[in-house]
């Protein structure tokens, strides 16, 4: 029963959304309510010998058969409640385990009208940090690629801070007057649990954006204390606010470079509701240019580490010996992008990922080493309909397979995905 | 019968007068201003402005509204851009902000010349907005950060802006001294503006202006292939 009432609010919420929008779009000339809808299905042919991860094997896919596939049904709401202050909510629906429709972002933006040049904007609720360039479509899409790079797929799955972010912006005067700095920072709840992934399955490439309730599955292990049945990414465990903070420099419309740091601030000790803090930092560095040739170029850089204590058990107590996780993670991207005329795109991407034991500390088969390669083709038709195809090469290898699950421990992964996508924007895009 | 002739003369000194007076009126020229950057490159979209040196005896007065009716200008908003991106105004001109976008903008000036605000509007909903003082407004919109525009108020009515080539006309202009001042948001905020001092008689007045200092490049409104705002 409670869970349906969980699953059920979300619905209530988006179809009182959806007639609050239909209304103000009669009613109202300006945009104060805007409602957008986005639909994706498509057909999957899938190369590789593991299981997907979303029903807790250590594929890097979230498709490992072939077949046709729903891949995701949003809804986007937009509600101005004063000219400067913004509400903006994003629920989604998936088809796969934990089903049914949630929210991705709850978000309530002010921006006071400046007074000078400087431009500030203060963020509250559950929402992404600016570090993912990629994702700047609606709904926390890639205008570029329908999988998201390593580094953004894990951001999607484990990375959403519930609290608030405050930013100022200058743009500069006269000669530099193209020039434009920012920095931001941001304390928030929850986000304990994230690093969890990168241990227990590593890095992966896909779309799928975890939403506020979701219950991920992770692999199984055959060793170590036990690993919570299903991961809650977003959990407060240890009471301890996470930060993050950030730089930026922006040149027109044509240069971007981002420098930020990541800390969740968990307690590796702390253990909570079938949930285990993860002491997860990073640091990362963001860089977009506008080249020559109408090309475009997107690139992140991620380093950082996690640490786990697994000695904490459920009951509060410690085992006596125990296993310290302290690993180091990376990924790193670089996508080429051009558009062809006004409706299609190409898009390209490399992508390098690592997760490891610092080197002479046993064991040592925890690592999850490889490198991707996407490329995509997509085409707007009309405003409303869109398909494209992308194929995707993920070449990894994983010590723990042969060791534990009787499987080699280089694998490599394809996947060819034919999308069609429809979107409705309402009363204005 | 003194007094006829007298009266003769004094029509006929005053009808003199007139006729002096209206070809001294009529003694307008025009100014071709070019403006170059210190390396002899013309500047486009440039304000340049000629402020006489007698305003009042050639009813050039500072602010437009003394002459009668109220001048009115507008700043458009397409495509997520101020168009103009530059817009030069005199004094006491009334500027509307119309909106060709399907979205809303939200405009605004922090600037002391003109600060204003014109909370999320289509169309033509925003009310005009009267200039009364000399200066620059930088203009914004608090949804689209890309939105950048200019309104230069000059206290004249005497102005124009530069095209490709850098030049700008500035026709009938009246004989008189005048100071010729230009301003490009691309010049380094702290430099005055360059002047210069001339005279206007009869005969068209070729002049050049020259920036120097380091320049920024012009405001770009191309479409990039990247996604550059942030929602």
């Amino acid at each position: 029963m409670g869970t349906i009432l969980t699953r059920a609010w979300p619905a209530a919420a988006l179809a009182a959304t959806w007639a609050a929008a239909s209304v103000s779009a009669q009613s109202d000339r300006s945009d104060r309510n805007e409602f957008y809808l986005g639909a994706s299905a498509g057909y999957i042919s899938a190369s590789t010998d593991l299981s997907t991860w979303t029903e807790g094997g250590f594929s890097k896919l979230r498709y490992t058969d072939d077949g046709f596939n729903a891949f995701r049904l949003f809804g986007e709401y937009h509600g101005r409640i004063t000219p400067t202050l913004r509400a903006r909510v994003v629920a989604d629906y998936v088809d796969d385990a934990s089903g049914g429709i949630d929210f991705t972002e709850a978000v309530i933006d002010w921006r006071p009208i400046p007074k000078s040049r400087n431009q500030q904007q203060l963020r509250f609720g559950a929402f992404y940090p600016s570090f993912s360039l990629e994702n700047g479509d609606r709904g926390w899409q890639s205008p570029f690629t329908y999988s998201s790079s390593a580094i953004n797929t894990w951001i999607g799955e484990e990375i959403r801070p519930f609290g608030a972010e405050w930013s100022l912006r200058r743009r500069l005067e006269g000669f530099r007057s193209n020039h434009e700095i920012r920095g931001f920072a941001s304390a928030f709840y929850g986000n304990d649990p994230a690093g969890t992934l990168l241990f227990w399955r590593g890095w992966s490439l896909h779309d799928r954006q975890t939403r506020f309730s979701d219950e991920l599955s992770i692999p199984p292990r055959p060793f170590t204390t036990a690993p919570p049945q299903k991961l809650k990414p977003f959990d407060e465990i240890d009471h301890r606010a996470g930060m993050y903070a950030g730089v930026e420099w922006r040149y027109a419309r044509r240069a971007l470079v981002q420098l930020a740091r990541y800390d969740n601030r968990a307690d590796p000790y702390s253990f909570s509701n079938g949930q285990w803090g993860w002491g997860t930092e990073f640091d990362h560095l963001a860089v977009q240019v506008d080249l020559p040739a109408q090309l475009g170029l997107v690139a992140q850089w991620m380093e950082g580490y996690t640490q786990w204590l697994t000695a904490a058990l459920p009951d509060g107590t410690r085992m006596p010996i125990s296993e310290h996780v302290h690993d180091d993670f990376a990924s790193s991207f670089v996508l080429l992008t051009r558009k062809l005329g006004s409706t299609q795109r190409l898009a390209m991407r490399y992508d390098t990922f690592s997760y490891e034991r610092p080197a002479g500390t046993a064991p040592e088969f925890y690592g999850d080493e490889g490198d991707a390669w996407t490329l995509s083709y997509r085409i707007e038709p009309t405003e409303r309909f869109s398909g494209g195809i992308e194929w995707l090469r993920i070449d990894s290898r994983r010590d723990i397979l042969p060791m534990f699950y009787s499987t080699p421990a280089e694998h490599s992964e394809s996947q060819i995905r034919l999308q069609f996508s429809y979107r409705l924007a309402a009363p204005a895009r | 019968m003194r007094t006829t002739v007298f009266v003769r003369f004094a029509l006929r000194v005053s009808s003199l007068l007139a006729a002096l007076a209206s070809t001294e009126y009529a003694a307008a020229a025009t100014l071709e201003v070019s403006v170059v950057d210190e390396n002899g490159r013309p500047i486009e979209d440039v304000a340049v402005y000629a402020t006489p040196a007698h305003p009042v005896a050639h009813g050039a007065g500072a602010a437009a509204s003394h002459a009668g009716t109220v001048p009115k200008a507008a700043m458009d908003q397409e495509h997520m851009q101020f168009v103009p991106h530059l817009l030069v105004v005199q004094t006491g001109t009334e500027v509307s902000f119309p909106n060709g976008d399907e979205v809303s903008h939200h405009v605004y000036s922090f600037s002391e010349t003109k600060p204003f605000e014109l909370a999320l509007y289509k169309g033509d909903a925003a009310p005009p907005q009267l200039f009364d003082r000399p200066g620059v407004v930088v203009l914004g919109c608090n949804i689209h950060d890309g939105m950048l525009g200019y309104i230069v108020v000059v206290d004249t009515p005497h102005f124009a802006k530069t095209d490709e080539q850098g030049v700008a006309l500035i026709n009938d202009v009246p004989s008189d001294d005048y100071v010729l001042a230009a301003w490009t948001p691309r010049a380094r905020p702290t430099a005055l503006p360059p002047t210069q001092q001339l005279t206007v008689g009869k005969e068209t007045v070729a002049v050049e202006i020259r920036i120097t200092g380091r320049l920024s490049p012009p405001h770009e409104h191309n479409v990039s292939s990247l996604t550059w705002e942030r929602y």
